[in-house]
């Protein structure tokens, strides 16, 4: 592709204008992925605003900007990404489709020419130390290049030992790296019920922890969410009705990872890493 | 395993519950053993044996529905018309199917009361209940066709697909009897060989339980129930030998899983489906060590039976009625998520978990046996005058 001719700190402006394009624009207008515009607007204006009305939370950074290589890798060598989603599922909402396929579309419309694949693989109930040993399976049978992992709601409900979770969480996120798979992470989702529990915010924070540590994207749900809701209701009064929150949160769950990801393969240059290892398709 | 098929005709249930036998024993475990692992979290699922052997209780479960099916077209009896045994089936299938729907629909409003009484909106999304509130136009048309399933709620779906299956596996069975196991082996290579999975709608996603992979469990519990015929004759023929084979199998697979030696699935030779000990197309690894299982411990039952007779009669009750007893079960499990939940899960709770569950499951079994006992007194107190 040409990208691989860029110039160094084209990449990240690639990157934000196709974010911009993506989720700001109503049309979602189709964008060759190496063509620049020719007067690409400024990276502040663009960034002030990249997700749709509902969605926006401020300055608030939601998901840690950090490379995908391997999904970069697998642009420029197959024009194609192969994505494993784990975790929560991913259901249609009043016409609107689910959030993964969702992210399929947003990344097709911003990539032309790109193929994304997408595997839903989400067992609901799930505990993170199951979907451990599921996930290295289906990167055996599936190859992915890139894992999203909705993880750590179950483990909280089920009161999972928070260093069992971390270590569960750090070993899974290290295997994916030696394994050439990149990974994003989607933390707890934010209801006001749980906004004062212990043991929530615990995991929450062994999440950001955790992905930290290894140098892993996550995206910061709760945080989102949390602030979309506080907007959304009249000051000082409850929800006024909580139970239909799940719908943006998906909505804006897609728009979030599909930025993330999006800024993860271009944003932090262009070129994948020199590796010694097999290409992806090879593996 | 190849305990003699020593359950008689479930026709006797008319004149009072069958005796304890192996077969009712295993499922009675079974069913207790799935009902603490669908408590995810739970400190006593570390007492199953999902935590020293590669294959699980499901597997058990599925084995002994094929076994069971056995019982239902009759050992030796070849009398009977084929088109009776297939509507026999048939109708055992929509006996599930409505067990399905009826857990279902219990399941989900457990979650939705308990969602509105905590005032938390969380619950809604567990187990994949989602859908249900939120798209619930398709996704109950993914209920009544159990394309939609909810968390832990998924073994009788396959179930139902296995009985929708089993006319064709009786009527080969009749007419062919060498063929079902081969045709069985055939269909399992092809679909994990492509991989084939089996779609859930509206959410997307597979069947957690694939059923033309799980089929083969099902077939092979079938096969194996003959005592004079087959695979289930030359077994018990040479049970010894079978013995010698499971022994080490059993404990290499004890050793995998206590030392976590997995082999790194990606560095297996392809098609991968064949080589790596996955439970959705229960793979060849999984299903080796499932059976090596069987023969070895199926020798345990009648020391077990001399030793602690009340344990094998109690756990034989839970057996003999299992679809009650697993829709019990299905339900309790998910009372003690909640209830985990609710007081934050400690191991006393968790004990009062398991005790209030054990025991209304038996209650459950027992009133099953009562009922089916007063049918028979209701029947015989008729028939005189009649």
């Amino acid at each position: 592709m040409a990208r691989t001719r860029a110039r160094p700190g084209f990449g990240k402006i690639t990157a934000v204008v196709l974010s911009a394009i993506v989720f700001n624009s109503a049309a979602w207008a189709q964008v060759a992925v190496p063509a620049a515009p020719s007067t690409p607007p400024s990276a502040g204006a663009v960034l002030s605003s990249p997700y749709s009305p509902e969605c926006r939370v401020g300055n608030t950074e939601i998901a840690n900007e950090l490379p995908l290589p391997n999904v970069a890798r697998a642009l420029q060598s197959r024009k194609s990404i192969k994505i494993l989603a784990i975790g929560a599922s991913s259901f249609r909402h009043r016409g609107r489709a689910g959030y993964t396929a969702l992210i399929e579309t947003m990344l097709e419309q911003a990539l032309k020419g790109i193929d994304v694949v997408m595997i839903n693989r989400g067992v609901s109930g799930e505990l993170a130390a199951d979907a451990q040993v599921r996930i290295k399976n289906e990167v055996a049978i599936n190859e992915p290049d890139l894992v999203l992992w909705q993880v750590g709601t179950n483990d909280a409900l089920a009161f999972v030992p928070l260093e069992d979770l971390r270590a569960t969480v750090s070993e899974t996120v290290q295997w994916l790296r030696e394994h050439n798979v990149d990974v994003v992470i989607a933390g707890l989702q934010y209801v006001d019920r749980m906004a004062q529990d212990a043991h929530y915010k615990a995991v929450r924070q062994l999440l950001r922890q955790t992905a930290v540590d290894k140098k892993v994207i996550i995206i910061r749900r709760y945080e989102a969410m949390q602030m979309i809701a506080q907007a959304a209701m009249p000051s000082g009064t409850f929800a006024a009705d909580e139970f239909e929150r799940t719908d943006p949160g998906y909505q804006c769950l897609a728009q979030y990872l599909a930025r993330a990801i999006t800024l993860g393969a271009f944003g932090k240059g262009l070129r994948p890493p020199l590796r010694n290892d097999q290409p992806p398709s090879q593996r | 395993m190849a305990q003699r098929a020593d359950t008689p005709s479930t026709t006797t249930r008319r004149s009072g519950p069958r005796a304890a036998n192996a077969v009712d024993f295993w499922r009675g475990y079974a069913l207790i053993a799935i009902f603490i692992n669908h408590v995810p979290g739970i400190y006593y699922a570390r007492f199953t044996h999902t935590n020293i052997s590669i294959s699980d209780s499901a597997d058990l479960f599925v084995f002994l529905a094929g076994w069971s099916l056995r019982i239902i077209v009759g050992l030796g009896d070849r009398h009977t018309p084929t088109r009776h045994i297939v509507l026999r089936v048939c109708g055992r299938a929509l006996t599930i199917y409505a067990a399905q729907i009826m857990i279902t629909m219990v399941a989900i409003a457990m979650l939705a009361a308990t969602a509105l009484i905590l005032r938390n909106p969380l619950l809604l999304e567990w187990h994949n209940a989602a859908a249900v509130f939120q798209d619930p136009v398709p996704a109950h048309i993914g209920l009544a066709f159990i394309t939609h399933q909810l968390g832990y709620f998924d073994i009788l779906p396959l179930y139902v697909a296995l009985m929708l299956m089993a006319p064709a596996i009786v009527v080969i069975d009749r007419f062919a009897p060498n063929f079902v196991l081969p045709i069985s082996l055939a269909l399992y290579t092809v679909v994990l060989a492509v991989p084939i999975p089996i779609p859930t709608w509206p959410v997307d996603g597979q069947w957690f339980f694939n059923p033309l992979a799980w089929q083969l469990i099902f077939v092979l519990g079938f096969v194996m129930a003959k005592p004079d015929a087959g695979v289930g004759a030359f077994v018990r023929q040479n049970m010894f030998w079978v013995r010698c084979v499971a022994v080490p199998i059993v404990m290499i697979g004890l050793i995998i899983v206590l030392l976590d030696w997995w082999p790194d699935p990606t560095k297996m030779p392809r098609p991968r489906l064949f080589f790596i000990a996955e439970k959705t197309y229960l793979t060849p690894l999984r299903l080796i060590q499932f059976l090596s299982v069987a023969a070895v411990f199926s020798l345990l039952y009648p020391t077990i039976r001399r030793l602690a007779a009340p344990l094998t009669d109690f756990l034989s009750m839970l057996g003999r009625n299992s679809l009650e007893v697993f829709c019990m079960g299905s339900l309790l499990s998910l009372s003690g998520q909640i209830v985990r939940f609710i007081t934050k899960g400690n191991i006393g709770i968790d004990t009062g978990v398991v005790i209030v569950g054990v025991a209304i499951m038996a209650l459950t079994a027992w009133l099953a046996e009562w009922r089916e006992r007063a049918r028979g007194q209701a029947s015989a107190r008729s028939q005189p005058s009649s």
